[in-house]
């Protein structure tokens, strides 16, 4: 059976947490719909938090991502997510 | 696991040995404020059973805006529509303060579905009665103002303490959260509220808020959005 493209932009995530050293055993909990990709579970520092983010938000097709993920210092999720014009992306270096 | 089934609606009148079943299958969670209990978009594994806490449910528009769907509290089940139609959670859940529940996981509960006609119109029942949250949610959007949905959720939400008929914030946690239950935001809720300060037909405490006039503010809940 073929996967949505959301299920496929999901398993990207996860293949790309997966294959990073920060985030490899973390263990983080990915959704997506519609582009948007939803993040949750816990890492130790701020910075790997945001490395999930960054990690996601640079995938192919990602429109946005939903920062859930715990950690110490975090900020609250916005409840408003920068989209990320399709496109753009191709004209960067 | 039992006794919160007794608060279930429809629930309740299950056959002994099907709430009975239904405890074996069930493992219990704990939650803290502002955990997520799962995320949009997530494959659905699992549905959840609330005894205690609230939580909130969540959900991220195609825009990129959040929109808080909706706020259960002990007693209700969520995850089910997921588990039930075999697609990704259609919403983000999460704590809104410590909270416990009961996870039940999907393969179990279609098992016992099968085996139990009983449990199966229990279900159908609670997704109708969601169907019809969902009618009133949009008629709610689209046809009605923001001081008008403001104006009859505070009612529906309204308490007497004290002689007085208040909402307790707590209810409510911050008012981000209520703006995104409103499918607003933050800014044009304080409008809101203000507007409706002004009019004299409530007060905005700092622990609660207080209705000062439940009859205007009813009549206020029933105006339509000015197309004008």
């Amino acid at each position: 059976m073929s996967s949505t493209p959301d299920e496929a932009l999901r398993a990207a995530v996860l293949a790309a947490f997966a294959s990073d050293r920060r985030l490899a055993a973390a263990n983080l909990r990915v959704g997506a719909a519609n582009g948007l990709v939803h993040l949750a579970g816990r890492v130790g520092t701020p910075a790997e938090r945001m490395a999930a983010e960054e990690i996601a938000g640079q995938l192919p097709d990602v429109r946005g991502v939903v920062n859930r993920i715990e950690a110490p210092g975090a900020p609250s999720p916005a409840r408003i997510v920068q989209l990320t014009p399709q496109g753009d992306r191709l004209d960067e270096d | 696991m039992m006794d919160v089934l007794n608060e279930v609606r429809h629930f309740a009148a299950l056959p002994a040995a099907a709430k009975a079943a239904l405890a074996r299958i069930a493992a219990p969670c704990r939650f803290d404020a502002g955990q997520v209990i799962y995320l949009e978009g997530e494959p659905a594994e699992t549905l959840y059973i609330l005894e205690r806490g609230w939580v909130k449910a969540t959900r991220m528009s195609p825009e990129g805006r959040e929109q808080a769907t909706l706020v259960l509290k002990a007693g209700e089940i969520f995850g089910d529509v997921a588990v039930y139609t075999d697609s990704p959670y259609p919403c983000t859940v999460i704590a809104l303060e410590a909270v416990e529940v009961w996870a039940v996981d999907k393969a179990a509960m279609l098992d016992l579905i099968a085996r139990y006609p009983e449990l199966a119109v229990a279900v159908i029942r609670r997704l109708g009665e969601r169907v019809l949250h969902y009618v009133g949610l949009v008629e709610d959007l689209s046809l009605r103002s923001v001081e008008a949905r403001l104006a009859s959720t505070l009612l529906k939400h309204a308490g007497v303490s004290g002689g007085r008929l208040v909402v307790h914030r707590r209810t409510w946690t911050t008012f981000d959260e209520m703006a995104a239950r409103l499918g607003t935001v933050r800014d044009v809720l304080s409008r809101a509220l203000k507007t409706l300060e002004d009019e004299g037909l409530l007060r905005v405490g700092r622990h609660e808020i207080a209705i000062l006039d439940p009859r205007g503010l009813a009549a206020r809940g029933h105006t339509p959005i000015d197309t004008t």
